[in-house]
């Protein structure tokens, strides 16, 4: 490498986010999450949805013995037989049910030739919940909301406090005071309350989720970004772009924006964190995501009513620990990336 | 001075007027009565409970009655009890009032508490643990350390009720309390921390050393004093955010204040209700902090001129 190369301040920052042990780990653990959201399919047991009645609330590490019959409706996902123990005989498997009582079925009713194919020990690791769900395998799509809940939202809030923020910043007088009239108006209601509100206003859903927590996220960031923009807009270069003739958009984006984004990285990865508490939160109430699609929060409220009891505490820790590691890491690792933007603050 | 607290009054009241109209506009989506009665009730019925609402009547004459409704403490019936919603809300409040304040005490002695002691020897490992157990503090959600606490010290250890009010024995406001103030002791201590450190690196606190006083004297008497202002601006702004987080420590304590209601309420889509509780929150959040900046104004001249 060339040393007399100055290097970016993107690059800079990079390198002193390298050196944080603790981002680090933060950002190894938040790429396994996201690598195990993307490949939900291919490594849970199950659909989420997939029922087995005879399984509910089972504790964890819990070992079943299933059959798998042919499912004529959807020859893609056989139907599944809760067995306590089974036999072939002839052409037929004789079974009993997890109650004792005993049945029979033709084999050629089942999946596959052999019994490699139609019989399976899965076990839960995590347990099941009251619809005889696998809980790791719901924890894991619940993880795909929670992150696309926060890449969504978060960008909704982005695009709308970028582009209010960017206006008062650079414009003032009296559009900044009607900005900021409207920024004020917002900051008033605190932000769950107002993800509550919108939620009732959209409906319940996937969308309406996103788009609620996204509209009531967007307040901090148009004030970093109106804040940096009155600083910025003061200094030479900015200068430089009207002597040269430049539009106002350009120079908005092109040179005052470029110049704001490490304090707006550092606040969306704290808003992402933020998304994820509220669509928790949301789906804690029975706002938000609607089931059967698994959410951490609605998982949390499902074992909420087994507390207690005193039983099936794990419905409700798994769960609440997935929340808290995602959450942790994205603050740990919007932590180092303050720092990492910021060596001012790393130093004290 | 008195025309910077009229610039503020002002200020407030401009923002409240658009408060008011945020509340007015939560409400189920499409047609409200038809929502609350179902896709089945016939459309008499309908066009009854429309009426009732107001619904029928066009919507800027549906704003201007709702804020004249408001200028005479009318916040509209429940759906659910008929019952007037200020009236609830005035019956409910002490219970939340009593869970906010007591958790905004514990909060802010023990968070300036913690964030001296770690600032007193930053990056030892009294430093390392108090800063990450923050950092877990500001991860959960108030209901998920809610559960917890329920899970370890109510059903576990059987140390403390699970549910309830104080009417049943005050220590039934123990778990509630602590699962409200976990997130600002955190965020208080952080920012102690980080304030503390600031004040330390100034000159007048070298003097101070310099001139051979205690350690003790220069970071109580020196140090503390100036480094609570930042804190200060954090409690306040944290205050009125309890209130929203009553809403879910309510609803897992069975606590019978404002959040509760408001819980019940967003089942039934009750909306006048989450109307009056939205907007009773907002103006207590929008209240307190106008009166921290006045008080600001008062104490720090530099603030008026800006």
């Amino acid at each position: 490498m060339n040393q007399d190369r100055s290097e970016s301040p993107s690059r800079l920052a990079f390198r002193r986010l390298r050196k944080n042990t603790g981002a680090v780990i933060a950002m190894v653990v938040l790429s396994v999450m996201i690598i195990a959201a993307l490949a939900a399919p291919f490594i849970t047991p199950f659909d989420p949805s997939t029922q087995i009645l005879e399984y509910s609330v089972k504790p964890a590490g819990f070992q079943g013995t299933i059959l798998y019959k042919k499912n004529p409706a959807d020859p893609e996902t056989p139907s599944i037989i809760a067995v306590n123990t089974w036999q072939l005989r002839s052409d037929t498997v004789h079974y009993t049910d997890p109650a004792g009582e005993p049945y029979s079925i033709a084999r050629t009713a089942l999946v596959g030739q052999t019994s490699d194919d139609f019989v399976a020990h899965p076990t839960f690791w995590l347990g099941t919940d009251r619809f005889g769900r696998d809980m790791f395998t719901r924890l894991i799509y619940g993880m795909r909301v929670s992150l696309s809940v926060g890449l969504i939202s978060e960008s909704i809030a982005l695009l709308i406090g970028i582009i209010l923020g960017a206006i008062a910043g650079y414009y003032r007088g009296w559009v900044d005071d009607s900005i900021m009239w409207l920024v004020n108006v917002v900051w008033s209601f605190p932000t769950i309350l107002l993800v509550v509100a919108f939620s009732v206003l959209l409906g319940k859903g996937y969308w309406q989720t996103f788009v609620a927590i996204g509209i009531s996220s967007w307040v901090d960031i148009a004030r970093i970004v109106r804040g940096q923009f009155f600083s910025i807009r003061e200094q030479e270069y900015i200068e430089a772009t009207r002597a040269l003739g430049f539009g106002s958009m350009r120079t908005i984006f092109r040179h005052m924006l470029l110049n704001a984004t490490g304090p707006i990285i550092v606040l969306s990865t704290a808003g992402f964190a933020t998304a994820i508490i509220a669509e928790a939160s949301l789906s804690f109430i029975g706002l938000g995501v609607q089931p059967p699609t698994p959410s951490w929060g609605q998982m949390i409220k499902d074992g909420y009513g087994y507390i207690a009891l005193g039983t099936n505490w794990g419905m409700t820790l798994f769960p609440s620990i997935a929340m808290a590691i995602g959450v942790l890491v994205l603050n740990v690792f919007g932590d180092g990336l303050r720092d990492a933007f910021d060596p001012k603050t790393s130093q004290r | 001075m008195i025309g910077y607290v009229l610039r503020k009054v002002l200020y407030t009241l401009l923002v409240l007027a658009g408060v008011v109209v945020v509340t007015f506009f939560i409400r189920p989506p499409g047609d409200p009565a038809r929502v609350l009665l179902g896709q089945r009730a016939d459309s008499a019925s309908v066009a009854a409970l429309r009426e009732q609402l107001g619904l029928d009547k066009p919507l800027p004459y549906q704003i201007s009655a709702y804020v004249s409704n408001l200028g005479r403490g009318d916040l509209g019936r429940s759906i659910a009890t008929n019952r007037p919603v200020a009236e609830t809300i005035a019956e409910r409040f002490p219970a939340t009032a009593l869970l906010a304040l007591t958790s905004i005490a514990i909060a802010t002695i023990l968070g300036i508490l913690l964030g001296v002691i770690a600032a007193w020897r930053p990056n030892s490992w009294v430093d390392t643990v108090t800063m990450s157990t923050s950092l877990l503090g500001i991860s959960l959600p108030a209901f998920v350390v809610g559960l917890l606490l329920v899970l370890i010290f109510g059903v576990g250890l059987e140390w403390f009720p699970i549910s309830g009010y104080i009417d049943r024995g005050a220590e039934h406001l123990v778990l509630p309390m602590i699962t409200l103030a976990i997130r600002p002791l955190s965020v208080i201590a952080r920012v102690t921390r980080s304030s503390m450190l600031d004040v330390l690196g100034q000159d007048y606190v070298r003097t101070a050393k310099a001139k051979g006083l205690s350690d003790v004297s220069v970071f109580m008497k020196h140090a503390l004093r100036n480094a609570l202002n930042p804190v200060v601006t954090t409690v306040s702004a944290w205050f009125a955010g309890l209130l929203a987080g009553t809403y879910f420590v309510e609803f897992i304590f069975n606590w019978p204040g404002i959040g509760l209601a408001a819980f019940n309420a967003i089942e039934k889509l009750d909306y006048p209700m989450i109307q009056g509780t939205v907007l009773f929150t907002a103006i207590i959040f929008v209240t307190v902090n106008t009166l921290a900046d006045i008080l600001y104004g008062f104490i720090d001249p530099k603030v008026r001129v800006s």
